[in-house]
């Protein structure tokens, strides 16, 4: 059995753990391969002091805070919404949710090229519409603010699908009879949902948050086709700055050092969701 | 004084109905307005692939095109630069789907026959969750210098072993979870006709399992399709694939909207087709962790 599982785990080790190896090793290492081809030299935790005082790592910090918050209220709120919305096994229903979640399985550089083109901020189509009913569009990809609110944005026309998927396939699991006793009750539909349902779907959603969450502070792809940071450094997200630290100015040790504090934080994430998953409800 | 009662109870009920009647409506204006959200960007994606070079950055824009040409395509695929685009995701998305495919259905079914006490078996949960959701970023550059180290940058096989490390783990937990369900008495019959492992896995197990490997296969091929991070930092040049060809637009001077399009449209509809004839498998992949199964 144990050949079995060989294969699999020799090249997990060689492509995840080794590599993950490495990167503590250079966090702790003083190079810059455009200074040098080997590493300098042991720094201790020269690279993390650094980092964590550096100005535009502490600014991706917050643009990563900002963009993955706000793309998470508002993917919430309407998934759930639409997750209720488009409950029921008609033909209609299920064409609508096939539909709705086309956006989920398109490349997320793919996306971000999209919405560049849909955002123009002359000659795009959003500020078409909106001059159509009387709004001045903003400079959308040019303004340092707007520019966050286009992420926010692409994410969630992206990713809401998810939302609505898992909380609609939790809402169907939820038995009849009980929706039933809450009715006889003299419940409101408002407070069935917010006294039965709610509860019930409480430790799904707080999944649901934590995985997207994780999923939209580690997307690079679609920042780097919709805005390649900019304007300025106005949408580093702490991911895109740790890659062009790392790839595009070859700081490796800067790069793993702020990575490894990225890192602690995903830990603690994951290890919410491993207890999640773990205990019964 | 009944007939006043009856009608009283008629007209609310009448109210009742013109309630109901403006929920639906509300119901069926908010799905329409959604629906909408979602497809008006595509099919504008698909309209600026076909529309004339001096019909862009028109203001207001050019939603409906005085003529369709195809010429964007005809452009995509008469470069050779993106035709060898085309080539390494193909060839990197068939490698990495393959070798995905079969270490890491040999490896659940290891793991699942194992007898693993529980205690382990959660903690290669652990490590599978772990992968998942880790900073990736973390390990690439690590693995661009191991990668430098061996020679294989700029290459297609540094995408696909790159990809593998994702791949091959998810796939696995995917199975696992298939395997553990799979009755044991369904190979027992095979044990007592004397059949060996490898002859039990082939003969007996592949079979019933067939439609997860088909799931775990379409999203491996999704995963790999639209991967950006691995490739874009190890193949810039000679091994680019789509991904990065698509993301290479914005950072070239002077946009070309017209090819620009036509490119996200040809990376985009492969994984549409998927969507829309697969659909339960590719929810099922994409979904898997935060669903139970």
């Amino acid at each position: 059995m144990i050949l079995f599982v060989v294969p699999a785990f020799i090249i997990v080790v060689a492509v995840q753990f080794y590599p993950l190896a490495y990167s503590a090793f250079l966090s702790v290492t003083d190079w810059v391969l455009t200074e040098s081809q080997t590493p300098k030299g042991f720094v201790g935790l020269e690279n993390f002091a650094k980092e964590l005082s550096d100005e535009t790592f502490r600014r991706s910090v917050r643009n990563s805070v900002y963009i993955t918050g706000g793309a998470l209220a508002l993917q919430m709120t309407l998934g759930i919404c639409l997750a209720y919305l488009t409950m029921g096994s008609s033909w209609r229903m299920r064409a609508i949710r096939t539909l709705l979640i086309l956006p989920m399985v398109i490349a997320p550089v793919a996306a971000g090229t999209l919405w560049r083109i849909l955002l123009n901020s002359r000659a795009g189509l959003v500020n078409h519409v909106l001059s159509v009913i009387g709004i001045k569009g903003p400079e959308w990809l040019a303004h340092p603010d707007w520019a966050i609110v286009s992420v926010i944005l692409l994410d969630t026309w992206q990713w809401t699908p998810f939302v609505l998927l898992v909380v609609g396939a939790a809402i169907a699991s939820i038995p009849d009879d009980l929706l039933e006793v809450a009715a006889i009750d003299g419940a409101s539909r408002w407070q069935t949902f917010l006294y039965v349902e709610l509860p019930l779907l409480m430790p799904l959603l707080l999944l649901t948050l934590v995985f997207r969450m994780l999923e939209s502070l580690l997307s690079l792809d679609s920042i780097y086709s919709l805005t390649f940071g900019g304007p300025g450094y106005s949408t580093y997200t702490l991911t895109y700055y740790i890659y062009t630290l790392g790839l595009r100015s070859f700081n490796f040790g800067a790069a793993a050092a702020s990575s490894w504090i990225f890192m602690v934080f995903a830990s603690l994430s994951i290890g919410l969701v491993f207890w999640y998953q773990r205990r019964d409800w | 004084m009944q007939l006043g009662e009856g009608l009283a109870k008629q007209a609310m009920k009448r109210q009742r109905s013109v309630k109901q009647r403006a929920l639906a409506l509300a119901h069926g204006f908010i799905l329409c307005i959604a629906c909408l959200v979602v497809l008006i960007p595509l099919a504008y994606l698909v309209i600026n692939s076909v529309k004339l070079p001096r019909e862009f950055l028109t203001v207001p824009p050019t939603i409906l095109p005085s003529a369709v040409t195809f010429e964007h395509y005809r452009d995509l695929f008469e470069d050779s630069k993106t035709l060898r685009h085309f080539r390494n995701s193909f060839t990197v998305t068939l490698w990495t789907t393959g070798i995905t495919i079969i270490c890491g259905t040999l490896a659940a079914y290891g793991l699942a026959r194992m007898r693993l006490a529980a205690k382990i078996l959660a903690g290669v949960t652990f490590v599978f969750l772990f992968i998942r959701f880790y900073p990736r970023v973390t390990t690439v550059i690590p693995y661009f210098l191991v990668m430098r180290e061996l020679d294989l940058l700029d290459t297609v096989w540094a995408i696909i072993i790159g990809q593998l490390g994702i791949t091959i783990p998810f796939v696995t937990w995917l199975m696992l979870v298939v395997f553990q369900d799979l009755p044991r008495e369904i190979e027992e019959a095979a044990v007592v006709d004397g059949a060996s492992v490898p002859q039990r896995f082939w003969r007996v197990v592949l079979p019933i399992v067939m439609p997860s490997v088909s799931a775990a296969a379409i999203l491996t091929a999704f995963l790999s399709w639209n991967e950006f991070l691995i490739a874009s930092s190890v193949a810039r040049r000679k091994a680019s694939v789509l991904s990065i060809a698509v993301a290479g637009f914005v950072s070239d001077k002077g946009i070309q909207w017209g090819p620009m399009a036509a490119m996200s449209v040809v990376m985009i509809l492969p994984m549409i087709v998927f969507a829309l004839f697969a659909q339960r498998y590719l929810i099922r992949g994409i979904t898997f962790g935060a669903v139970k199964g």
